[in-house]
This record gives C-alpha cells, sequence and structure tokens, in this order.
C-alpha cells in the first residue's frame, strides 16, 4: 500500500484548524508570501505572554497543519518564545517531506517576525477582548 | 486507509474495477482444473487454452472493428504505446528521422518520444487550442518529407478532450506518414470502426474498461510500410512482434470485457453523460471556476476543473472520502502543475488546482451528489482559511 503523505497528526490539524482567523486588535500581525505558500499571522499579548494566535493559509496540508500547531503550541508561552522558534521543531513533531522543508522555513520566517513584532509594538499587553 | 466502503471513487479514467462477468470467465483458467496450458503447445490442454485467446482476439477485434490477425496483445497501454512509437520509428528511421506529437499526450507517449529525442530523432510538438483540440491544419503543416510518424490521443486522459483522429489520420495517409493513436481512454467508450480509419497503429488496455489489469494490445494494420520492430526478443509468439506466453486469463478477460463494452457502449455513454452534467450543474456558479477542456469535443466520463484561490493539494485532502485525481494518475505524487493543463494555457496556480472526476458504469446520481457538496464546502473552507493578497 502506498504511504500516506499525510499521517495521522497532520490530518488531524488540517481537519481541525481551531486557530484560523483574525484577530480584532492585535499586539503584531505579519504575512508573508513565498515559496508556493501564503502565510499570516496575529498575535495578541498579554504583557509579556502570548494570550491568543491566529493565522491564515494558503499553501499545502502541511503548511496549514504546522500553522496550527505553531499557533496550539504557543499560546501561553512568553512572547520571546516565538523568536526563538526554530522550524526543526515542527520537522521533529510533523512528517514533513524534505522538499517541502522550504514551506516551513517560510513559517519560521513569519514567527519570528511576529516575535519581534509583538516585542516592539506599544499595543502589546492590550486588553482588546 | 480508510474502508473502500466509506470511499466515493470517482476516479474511473485512472482505472476500473473488473466487471464480474469478466471475472467470471478468467478465474477457471487459472487453477488445475480449468484451461491452464500453454496456448501456444500443439497438445490437447494447449489448443484449449488457445481457443480461449482466438475467442478473445475475436472479441476485441469485433470491438475495434479490425480483423484478429491485426492485434498483438501487450501488458497494457504503456507497452503497447512503446511498442509502437519505438518499434516504428526504428523501422522507419532509414527513411527519415521526424517525428510529431503533442505535449499534451499521456506520459507512456510523451516520455518515449523524450528519449528517441535524445536518441537523434528530432520530434515536433503541436500545441492545441485553449480548449485541448488540435487544429488538423497545424499538423499538416508540420509535416515534412521526413516525416515518419504522428502520435496523437483520441480521448485526453486528463481533460477528456477528443481529438478528431479520422482527419488527423487522412493527413498523414496523404503524405505515407504512420499515425499512431493512443486509444487508452476511448476504447470499449467511443465507436471505433479500424477498417475504415487512416489509423495504423492503435494501442488500448483492459483496466480502462472494466477488464483485469496488466493486459493490453496493439492495433497494426495490414498495409506496406506499417510495420514495428519488437522491443522483446524470443519465443517467437505473436510472430515475433511481441513474444513471451500469452495471459490466457487476462486475455479472456481483455476479450469479454470487450464484447460487454461494445454491447453496453450506447447506454454507458448516456449514463455518463447525465452524471456529468449534473456535477456541472452543481459546481458551475462558483466564483472563479474553470472548465478545463472542450465542451464539444469531450468523452463524457471526465469533468476537470481549476478554480481560483484555491490551492490543489489542500483540495485533494480536503475533499476526501472523494477519490479524485489532480492530473494523470500516474503521476499524482508530483507536484508539478499538469502539463496538459499548462499547454492549454492555464497559469500554474490554476492547473495546480485542477480536480479530475471521472465516472463510471457504477457511479450513481447519489455519489456525484456527494462531490457537489464535498466540493462547494471544501472550497469555501480553503478560502475561509486563506488571507488575502498582500497589497
Amino acid at each position: 500500500m502506498t504511504a500516506d503523505p499525510y499521517g495521522k497528526r497532520v490530518r488531524e490539524l488540517f481537519a481541525r484548524p481551531d486557530h484560523a482567523g483574525d484577530l480584532e486588535k492585535p499586539s503584531a500581525r505579519v504575512q508573508i508570501d513565498d515559496q508556493g505558500v501564503r502565510i499570516a499571522l496575529a498575535v495578541q499579548c498579554d504583557g509579556d505572554i502570548i494570550d491568543r494566535l491566529r493565522f491564515r493559509v494558503w499553501g499545502c496540508p502541511h503548511a496549514l497543519a504546522a500553522a496550527e500547531a505553531v499557533c496550539r503550541e504557543f499560546e501561553g508561552r512568553p512572547v520571546s518564545a516565538l523568536q526563538a522558534f526554530s522550524a526543526n521543531e515542527i520537522m521533529q513533531t510533523l512528517p514533513v517531506p524534505r522538499e517541502k522543508l522550504g514551506r516551513i522555513l517560510i513559517l519560521e520566517d513569519a514567527v519570528r517576525s511576529l516575535g519581534q513584532g509583538a516585542r516592539v509594538s506599544p499595543d502589546a499587553g492590550e486588553d482588546t477582548d | 486507509m480508510s474502508n473502500i466502503a466509506e470511499m466515493v471513487y470517482l476516479d474511473y479514467a485512472a482505472s476500473t474495477p473488473a466487471d464480474p462477468r469478466v471475472v467470471d470467465v478468467m478465474t477457471p483458467l487459472f487453477g488445475a482444473g480449468g484451461d491452464f496450458a500453454n496456448p501456444s503447445s500443439g497438445h490437447t490442454a494447449g489448443r484449449r487454452s488457445s481457443a480461449h485467446v482466438e475467442r478473445a482476439a475475436g472479441q476485441l477485434a469485433e470491438l475495434l472493428g479490425c480483423k484478429e490477425e491485426q492485434l498483438v496483445w501487450t501488458s497494457g497501454a504503456t507497452e503497447s504505446d512503446n511498442l509502437a512509437i519505438v518499434g516504428a520509428a526504428r523501422y522507419r528511421a532509414d527513411r527519415g528521422r521526424h517525428l510529431i506529437t503533442m505535449p499534451t499526450e499521456h506520459k507512456a507517449v510523451a516520455d518515449v518520444f523524450h528519449v528517441l529525442e535524445k536518441r537523434g530523432f528530432e520530434v515536433s510538438w503541436l500545441r492545441p487550442d485553449d480548449t485541448g483540440v488540435l487544429d488538423p491544419a497545424n499538423l499538416e503543416a508540420a509535416i515534412r518529407p521526413d516525416t515518419q510518424l504522428v502520435s496523437i490521443m483520441q480521448v485526453n486522459n486528463e481533460t477528456g478532450v477528443i481529438q478528431d483522429i479520422e482527419a488527423l489520420g487522412a493527413l498523414c495517409r496523404e503524405r505515407d506518414v504512420l499515425f499512431h493513436v493512443d486509444a487508452a481512454q476511448s476504447v470499449g467508450k467511443l465507436p471505433l470502426a479500424l477498417a475504415s480509419l487512416p489509423v495504423d497503429l492503435l494501442s488500448t488496455t483492459a483496466h480502462k474498461v472494466y477488464g483485469p489489469k496488466g493486459i493490453g494490445a496493439l492495433y497494426i494494420a495490414d498495409r506496406p510500410g506499417c510495420h514495428v520492430e519488437p522491443l522483446i526478443y524470443g519465443g517467437g509468439q505473436q510472430g515475433g512482434r511481441r513474444p513471451g506466453t500469452l495471459a490466457v486469463p487476462l486475455i479472456a478477460g481483455f476479450g469479454e470485457a470487450a464484447r460487454i463494452a461494445r454491447c453496453e457502449m450506447q447506454e454507458n455513454h448516456e449514463h455518463l453523460r447525465s452524471l456529468r452534467e449534473r456535477l456541472w450543474s452543481g459546481i458551475r456558479d462558483l466564483d472563479g471556476i474553470v472548465r478545463n477542456g472542450s465542451d464539444s469535443h469531450s468523452f463524457p466520463g471526465i469533468l476537470n476543473v481549476s478554480i481560483e484561490d484555491v490551492e490543489g493539494e489542500s483540495l485533494l485532502l480536503a475533499l476526501e472520502p472523494l477519490c479524485v485525481a489532480t492530473g494523470s494518475a500516474c503521476n499524482s505524487t508530483s507536484q508539478e502543475p499538469s502539463s496538459v493543463l499548462r499547454a492549454l494555457g492555464r497559469s500554474d496556480l490554476l492547473a495546480q488546482s485542477a480536480i479530475r472526476f471521472s465516472f463510471g458504469r457504477p457511479t450513481t446520481s447519489a455519489e456525484v451528489d456527494l462531490a457537489v457538496a464535498r466540493y462547494r464546502e471544501a472550497v469555501a473552507r480553503l478560502r475561509d482559511i486563506a488571507p488575502g493578497r498582500a497589497a
């Protein structure tokens, strides 16, 4: 039987992208369009803590699943964690084929940029709920 | 993988299930109690096996409108294409080394021409119009004094577009150029009368027409200058054109599949047409949807659509449990946009979003309705997740 190119984890994240969407008043927002994928991320912070993360993706199932995984992973963590994010974290937990590494690196760029934006944003920490 | 009963199979252009009547014909030919003997053997058991081959040849010849002795059994359409193209190019190489085909051909044809280009043959690649149809005038202009072979498929496996093989073949016949047709998608689905068509070589396969996998045939017209050099040697079966022990059960199954196809062709055609129109009617109002291929020159068993602002691989996954194709099934692991759709002028993004729905005898209206609902839902969901383009 031909191997499933996605696996259970990618399928679950793809089927339930709970963090897909926007934030009304984000602390920072970033969008990158490259390597056959378009990724938008938005973060809302409570002090130095990531309160909410949202994504939008135009791309393959792996890119979509990776963005959802990042959002699930980073809510509740310090903003500084975003800047320290590495694509390796995704590659170790999701079965992403090597030929799609470029797309995960685009996500890495987006997450780090988002972290940088959140740290310098004067709105960081503002409660928008 | 989920249970087969949970799937909705709409990929009949890739392969069809064997008809139960075909299985019934084949099954007794495998075991010790049946006609398992080598059909080339002269003893009683061999002659009994040979009778099954002869019957099947008659059934396929009747479907194709040709003579039994004009058929060579192969392992499938890919081998038939290779034997026709390489065999004919080699046989006529001393007359000239110019060949003609199209970029919209199946890989089983296109890749053979790429190999021949590396071996010193010159190939002209004729482009179709934006619906996929080749204007015979373009072929006429491309034929040169040293042209030896033209290969054009009858029904395109991705779009269902039908080429006018009668007009194209007539041009070849006028100029004494061999004309090969890959008919993997058309045999048993469209009427053919090879005795009166200007076709010299025609490839077909059983598994696209509810026969078994692993068996195909090549038609070779018996006229001067029409011959193929064999690709393999040893044994001398089939006049040496394709030696090797004949696969009697598979051949018998192909024969039965051909018989059924001939008897039920018109009924199946109407069934497929109604399913395709039902599906297209259900999705044609979607914003940014594009139908790939010709409305007027197409086989009704295939509907190929692209849609703007939706990524193709995610669309394919979101469509599960529909079993559909993004392009040629033989090439479905590739992420490259379809060369067929790019030849029709589609952008890379639009070609990459293409989905091929293909219907078969077992397809029901309820399955098509599910496909409509699933496609609309998947498109809406993926568009909702996608970000807008940066200003």
